[in-house]
């Protein structure tokens, strides 16, 4: 996903620790709602919900109506506010390629939008369908219930949610040293690199025989 | 009767102690009418400051009456600047004792009818007012920034709006027809926001 270049969402930035908007972020996007909330009802319907997805993102109509179904979690065929911006956290993680971290700090808000049944456990089901949400591949599924699923029954708990998000976070953090490092060593081979440049440089450009003014005179009168 | 531009510069937060609810932007046109007031004589400017015996107790007043102002009103995130206010207030107050000292001083030469000396004060007494006048728009940028969302922002959002809610319409005709309440209430949104874009773009003929 996408969000389109130049909206309005793409100037807002979450915090990178908490993965939350700031007080002057939500402001701004409390009085972004009210413009769009053209029927005074502090919700969004369908139709609106779907119109402002469409016109900020890249998602086809079956993804938007999928997180329509997923935020109204009180079936009122409307969206709040305290929907509106949970949403609009997530579109920003993973703008940002914030998931892992977004779904760590926020695992439990997270694990209830998966539990689409209520039945405090989520399948492999749930996590496919919303896999354009939080970005997790097919791989990533599979090892997520082959080394998680404790309990054996083929879907996680919260528990066994916290405990994935926590690994993911491990694995997260890791890739993040790792590329650090990797941008540090090429750093330096750059500067050896241009040193070596440099200094074969001056070599080729230096005279190779001394000329002493004294001697070459003295050798053309000779030579005369 | 000749106007006043230190009275416009200096009390400009005077009137809205008076009318708490005053848009903010009169303190940005008054900004700009007291620069067109440079050229006023001098006898005159000075004659003003003598009557502005008590500037910088009312501007400290303006001052206060203004902060609880935004601070009832819950302002845009006025932990960051209560500490900048403050300095400004310092920095009014410092502003103001010089002005009036140079003005005592150009009085003074002025009773000894230089011409030189004249335009020399001119010049020193422009300065002055300049430096002054280079606050206010800062304290009507930042009373601003208290209360409302900063233009430019305000304008990208009602436009994608505009955009979003016109798609919209589309949808709602055809879903539920023209007539439907639902329909028309969305349509005087959608006008709404136009008339608002077409004031911001064309002020002079509103």
């Amino acid at each position: 996903m996408k969000l389109k270049q130049g909206s309005f969402l793409w100037y807002l930035y979450l915090d990178k620790l908490y993965c939350l908007l700031s007080v002057r972020n939500v402001k701004v996007l409390v009085e972004y709602f009210h413009l769009l909330d053209v029927h005074h009802n502090n919700t969004l319907n369908d139709v609106l919900f779907y119109h402002f997805l469409h016109h900020v993102t890249n998602w086809k109509r079956r993804q938007i109506m999928i997180v329509f179904n997923m935020l109204d979690w009180n079936a009122m065929g409307e969206i709040g506010f305290d929907q509106f911006y949970m949403l609009v956290c997530i579109l920003l993680a993973q703008q940002n390629h914030l998931e892992e971290q977004f779904i760590f700090r926020h695992s439990r808000p997270v694990f209830e939008l998966l539990d689409l049944e209520g039945e405090l456990r989520i399948g492999a089901d749930n996590f496919h369908m919303y896999n354009f949400l939080f970005n997790i591949k097919k791989q990533e599924l599979k090892e997520l219930y082959h080394d998680f699923d404790v309990t054996g029954d083929r879907r996680l708990n919260y528990k066994e949610f916290k405990l994935f998000t926590i690994f993911t976070m491990d694995k997260y953090q890791e890739r993040q040293k790792a590329e650090k490092e990797n941008e540090k060593k090429r750093k330096k081979e750059k500067k050896a690199l241009l040193k070596k440049k440099t200094h074969q440089v001056n070599i080729n450009t230096a005279p190779k025989v001394p000329i002493y003014p004294n001697t070459y005179k003295h050798w053309l009168e000779l030579s005369s | 009767m000749e106007e006043k531009p230190f009275r416009a510069s200096l009390g400009s937060g005077g009137s809205d102690t008076s009318r708490p609810d005053n848009d903010i932007r009169n303190l940005w046109t008054r900004a700009t009418l007291s620069q067109s007031k440079l050229n006023v004589p001098l006898p005159n400017v000075c004659e003003d400051s003598d009557l502005e015996d008590s500037s910088p107790h009312s501007k400290t007043r303006q001052w206060r009456n203004e902060k609880a102002r935004r601070d009832s009103d819950g302002g845009w995130d006025h932990g960051e600047y209560k500490g900048g206010f403050k300095q400004e207030e310092l920095e009014d107050h410092s502003l103001l004792e010089l002005q009036l000292r140079q003005e005592s001083s150009l009085g003074s030469h002025l009773e000894e009818g230089d011409v030189d000396s004249k335009t020399e004060i001119e010049m020193s007494s422009s300065e002055s007012s300049l430096n002054i006048l280079k606050h206010t728009p800062h304290r009507a940028y930042w009373a601003e920034q208290q209360n409302r969302l900063p233009l430019p922002l305000m304008e990208l959002m009602e436009n994608e709006a505009l955009e979003i809610l016109t798609k919209a319409l589309r949808s709602y005709r055809s879903a539920i027809g023209r007539d439907h309440f639902l329909t028309k209430q969305l349509q005087r949104s959608i006008e709404g926001l136009k008339r608002r874009r077409s004031k911001r773009l064309n002020p002079l003929a509103y």
